[in-house]
């Protein structure tokens, strides 16, 4: 295959699909010959959340409701099912 | 004398008469619309003897870093009007220095990519042979530094995306310790594996933009900077031992420049040499892509089309849609376990491997890519493609830190060459590194 960008077809969807079921396997296929376990581990932190500092500009709000294609005054609007 | 304005121009001409000869490396996507009046104030700093250590310094920056107000694109169409509405980190330290930006370079659709070609905006041409790709995903920012259109870029790595473009450009390239440089800011591909970096015309000038970069950062959790002293980096260790890389590379051309290459600085320099071999290496790319596929997955979710314009999964080239679908397939509840886990239990066993192997060795020493890079579009199986990143992928799975330098040519081709360190270390990676290019 070629890896030049393209607008991509249906049928190169399709194609897409199965490459990623093809290659999904053979890295299961090969990490299951690792055969030396190691034990679980986990990480346990003190503070889970940060306070932010300081405010955004209004040139960076005005610049991230600029980036959204359909919005009111104060909201983003995402309809369901339209995403 | 040389001003910051007179270097900028200098280097728009050069970008300019590069298209004009027909060669369009097509490295930029969008230039600076303020560099010219930035170059004029940093140029009255530097007269009143108030600038920052990146005065005089022009820098390209890869287009998933944010720069407020400009187009962080990364390549795609589905950010293609996005507005950067804040500075990343790594931004607002080369601006607090003065180095001045020169604007955003090309770069494989959302970093996914091994070759330059799947930029949604043109692929990237290499300029030191340009039929050739310039290896990916920091192509526009290698290909910036090669050609000469600016002094340093920055690049980001996740499996190798500056070392790898660095290595078939001809120039050097850093993939910095996980943590040593902050993400705030970057649109990130993977982020337990990304990390921001340098690329630059030599090693000096690579350090410098390293040491402003990796001064440590509240906004991202996973960062703890890294300080390098750069007047240290002159000194030679001779008491270094060096692991050359057991590995089974189907070039043998390109292992040839390599061996060659250490055993003279070994000689000069009295190091001992010895070959290594890692086990689990062979398992890196298997380990890595599960893993990149599945964070890749989870980071695009927010690019859904109500923020950002466009819904990535109707406007994505191939190899992110490839990406998609398999982070996709990774995270369904059926395959918990299979795919995963066993990911993440080898990279455990990788990053050991490599602690252990530090522990008899200074440092180890491999080929930045096992193979020479192909020609534009031409036709080649995603396993070729994965070759690209085997023997970079593995330190991003250990979180250690690699240098790509230029040390050959194979048919008018660079060849690099990776110096891996262990984590925090770049002080001693510099070193080493310096001690090749002397």
């Amino acid at each position: 295959m070629d890896f030049l960008f393209h607008k991509l077809s249906e049928k190169d969807r399709e194609e897409i699909k199965k490459q990623v079921d093809s290659i999904l396997q053979s890295f299961s296929k090969k990490l299951s010959e690792i055969k030396k376990d190691i034990g679980e581990s986990n990480i346990e932190r003190e503070k889970f959340e940060r306070d932010e500092d300081g405010n955004p500009s209004e040139l960076s709000r005005e610049i991230m409701f600029g980036n959204a294609p359909e919005k009111n005054k104060d909201f983003i609007i995402g309809e369901r099912k339209k995403w | 004398m040389v001003t910051t304005l007179s270097k900028l121009q200098n280097y728009f001409s050069e970008i300019e008469k590069n298209d004009k000869k027909g060669n369009k490396i097509n490295a930029f996507l969008q230039l600076n619309p303020h560099a010219i009046d930035e170059a004029k104030k940093i140029d009255e700093k530097i007269k009143k003897r108030k600038a920052g250590k990146l005065a005089g310094k022009i820098i390209a920056i890869k287009a998933n870093i944010n720069i407020f107000g400009m187009n962080a694109s990364c390549a795609s169409k589905t950010l293609e009007d996005y507005k950067s509405p804040y500075d990343a980190s790594v931004i607002e330290k080369i601006k607090r220095e003065d180095g001045l930006i020169i604007g955003f370079t090309n770069m494989d659709e959302f970093a996914c990519g091994w070759s330059g070609e799947t930029s949604a905006f043109g692929v990237t041409k290499n300029p030191k042979s340009l039929e050739f790709v310039p290896g990916g995903s920091s192509s526009g920012s290698a290909a910036a530094v090669s050609a000469d259109f600016c002094d340093i870029a920055l690049g980001s790595d996740t499996g190798g995306s500056i070392r790898v473009p660095a290595s078939h450009c001809g120039v050097v390239g850093l993939k910095p310790s996980y943590g040593a440089v902050s993400r705030y800011g970057l649109i990130d591909m993977s982020m337990s594996l990304d990390q921001i970096g340098p690329i630059a015309k030599n090693i000096s000038d690579c350090a410098l933009l390293f040491s402003i970069i990796s001064e440590k950062d509240e906004n991202d959790a996973t960062n703890i900077g890294s300080k390098i002293n750069l007047k240290e980096i002159e000194k030679i260790s001779p008491n270094l031992k060096v692991g050359i890389l057991d590995f089974k590379i189907h070039d043998q051309q390109i292992q040839k420049i390599i061996d060659e290459n250490i055993s003279k600085a070994a000689k000069k320099y009295k190091w001992k040499i010895e070959k290594v071999k890692l086990d689990y290496i062979d398992f890196a790319v298997a380990t890595y892509f599960p893993i990149v596929y599945v964070e890749f997955f989870s980071a695009t979710r927010r690019f859904d089309g109500r923020r950002y314009g466009k819904r990535i999964e109707e406007v994505c080239g191939s190899e992110v849609l490839r990406r998609i679908i398999g982070g996709s397939e990774i995270s369904k509840a059926e395959h918990a376990g299979r795919y995963y886990y066993l990911a993440l239990k080898a990279r455990k066993l990788i990053e050991e491997e490599f602690k252990k192997t530090f522990r008899k060795f200074d440092c180890i020493i491999c080929p930045t890519v096992p193979r020479l890079p192909h020609k534009i579009g031409e036709k080649i199986s995603i396993e070729q493609m994965f070759q690209y990143d085997a023997l970079t992928c593995p330190v991003n799975l250990s979180g250690d830190c690699a240098i790509s330098i230029p040390i050959g040519k194979i048919k008018n081709i660079p060849i690099g060459m990776q110096i891996i360190c262990e984590k925090f270390n770049e002080q001693k990676l510099f070193q080493i590194a310096r001690s090749f290019e002397k």
